[in-house]
């Protein structure tokens, strides 16, 4: 009874059932759709742990060279269950990693990345950017060994380029070298700068999901973005199925592997995600011996490391990322299936293969 | 329609005007101040740096190390790597210099031996008086 009155009041202000209808019931996804589909959704919702647990942690920690260890270690040991935001926060934001991966490399596969969704895949691979910087600059926040030196590195790198690059470095570290300077910039970037991009982008990438419609996959039968595309059209799928229940249960579905993934590796990993000098408070004179950066760095770094010149080092790796991100101007082939594409099939597999050895080599 | 245009033309200007006023100052605000270098010198006793061994200092805010190589005598270097930036470490019985990073070597002279730093490591002047090393 009451449940109806409150629909019922909600259904004068905002016309609950009409918006119900056409976001829910009526927003038609395409029949082959799996749970490849909710990996956004598992990004999204991955963002939004970070952001929970994030301000728990803003709550003690402060950023301030002489303080940030400290305050972090009090977190994990007299703060009560501190550990546990702490490490949602750190596994999480390894899985978040993860889960954008996994969206990036599932949409590639499928082609939907082509005509008309460029922007989307834009706007993802901007937002995949964001992320990493969110990795970037929150390693630095505890003021360890580690971080300080993954700093020193990653700031450094601008200073292959010639006549800005010096600039540019001491711009990043407000000095000559990372120090309590360095940290307050990364911390307002990392709470106060990237946040509202990311948020911005993804409302945008949304929108025009919601727009442009669910593109299928095109391992099915039919695919009509074979047929010249001049003007803008709304994919809807009149023969697919409902988005609720159909596709919201593969998402709630998929969210729930995360959480079970977090727990896990929370409960039986603890220390996974804590190599030996993320325990030491950050000395600025003395670079730990094997210093390495996180997982999803390792294979740049290796790169980095491979070749002897680091401006052609940091060029190419610019020059990738830029590709990556403009890929969907770059493939002008009509044809979605990459099965149907040796080619494509064959570089992305190379690129798979070196990706992995690289990191794998990068890991010593 | 002349002065339709012309009004266009002065909103454009005074626009970009105001905008990039605000430009010079935000770089200013985020660059860091320039740094207070002093050129003071360090001053160590020489019999506190055996043969083979070394020191680290600060000169300038920047760690600097100071080896007593053995047959060749002293030598300041700075410490930090050619590469990003990350400190070297001195290996006494390999008598070179290593970087923990990625993992670039370099002899006593401050030269690159192998891996990717792409200059030698500055040397920081280093003078000998009597019992003293004076450096800088
Ligand atoms: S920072 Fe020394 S080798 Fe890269």
């Amino acid at each position: 009874m009451a449940k109806n009155k409150i629909r019922d009041w909600l259904e004068v202000r905002i016309g609950l059932d009409e918006l119900l209808k056409s976001q829910l019931t009526e927003y038609r996804v395409p029949k082959q759709i799996n749970v490849f589909n909710a990996l956004g959704s598992v990004a999204l919702a991955g963002y939004l742990i970070q952001v929970i647990s994030g301000i728990f942690l803003m709550i003690y920690y402060i950023p301030h060279s002489e303080h940030a260890f400290r305050s972090v270690q009090e977190i994990m040991t007299r703060v009560p269950y501190g550990w546990l935001f702490r490490q949602i926060h750190v596994v999480g934001s390894n899985l978040m990693i993860t889960a954008v991966t996994l969206h990036m490399v599932t949409i590639f596969l499928m082609g939907n990345y082509k005509r008309p969704r460029e922007l989307t895949w834009i706007g993802g691979g901007i937002m995949m950017v964001i992320t990493f910087l969110f990795g970037l600059s929150g390693y630095l926040l505890p003021w360890t060994q580690l971080s300080y030196w993954a700093t020193t590195v990653v700031t450094s790198l601008p200073t292959a380029f010639p006549f800005f690059g010096d600039f540019a470095t001491r711009l990043l570290r407000g000095g000559d070298y990372v120090s309590g300077i360095t940290l307050t910039r990364f911390f307002a970037v990392h709470v106060s700068v990237l946040p509202p991009l990311f948020m911005i982008l993804m409302g945008v990438h949304i929108a025009l999901i919601r727009r442009i419609g669910l593109s299928s996959t095109p391992f099915g039968k039919t695919d009509e973005e074979k047929r010249p595309l001049t003007e803008f059209r709304k994919k809807t799928h009149p023969e697919g199925h409902a988005y609720y229940p159909y596709l919201f249960q593969k998402q709630v579905l998929m969210v729930i592997c995360y959480f079970l993934i977090m727990f896990s590796i929370i409960t039986f990993a603890p220390t996974f995600f804590f190599p030996e000098e993320a325990s030491v408070p950050a000395d600025a004179f003395k670079t730990p011996e094997n210093i390495r950066p996180e997982w999803y760095f390792l294979a740049p770094y290796q790169m980095l490391k491979l070749i002897p010149n680091k401006f052609l080092g940091i060029s190419l790796q610019i020059i990738l990322l830029f590709v990556f991100i403009f890929w969907p101007f770059l493939d002008v082939q009509k044809e979605k299936n990459i099965f149907k594409r040796p080619v494509l099939r064959g570089v992305f597999i190379f690129l798979m293969i070196s990706w992995v050895i690289l990191m794998w080599w990068g890991r010593r | 329609m002349k002065r339709r245009s012309f009004l266009k033309a002065l909103f454009a200007v005074l626009g970009t005007a105001s905008v990039s006023s605000f430009a010079y100052p935000l770089i200013r605000y985020l660059a860091p101040p320039g740094s207070s270098d002093m050129d003071k010198k360090v001053v160590l006793v020489k019999a506190d740096i055996p043969v083979g061994g070394s020191k680290i200092i600060l000169f300038n805010d920047k760690p600097v190390i100071v080896i007593n190589r053995p047959g060749r005598g002293f030598i300041a270097l700075s410490k930090v790597c050619t590469h990003l930036g990350c400190l070297v470490e001195y290996e006494k019985d390999k008598n070179r210099l290593i970087c923990p990073c990625h993992a670039g070597t370099y002899d006593l002279e401050g030269n690159v031996l192998s891996g990717p730093p792409p200059r030698p490591l500055p040397k920081v002047t280093l003078k000998v008086e009597g019992e003293q090393l004076i450096i800088g």
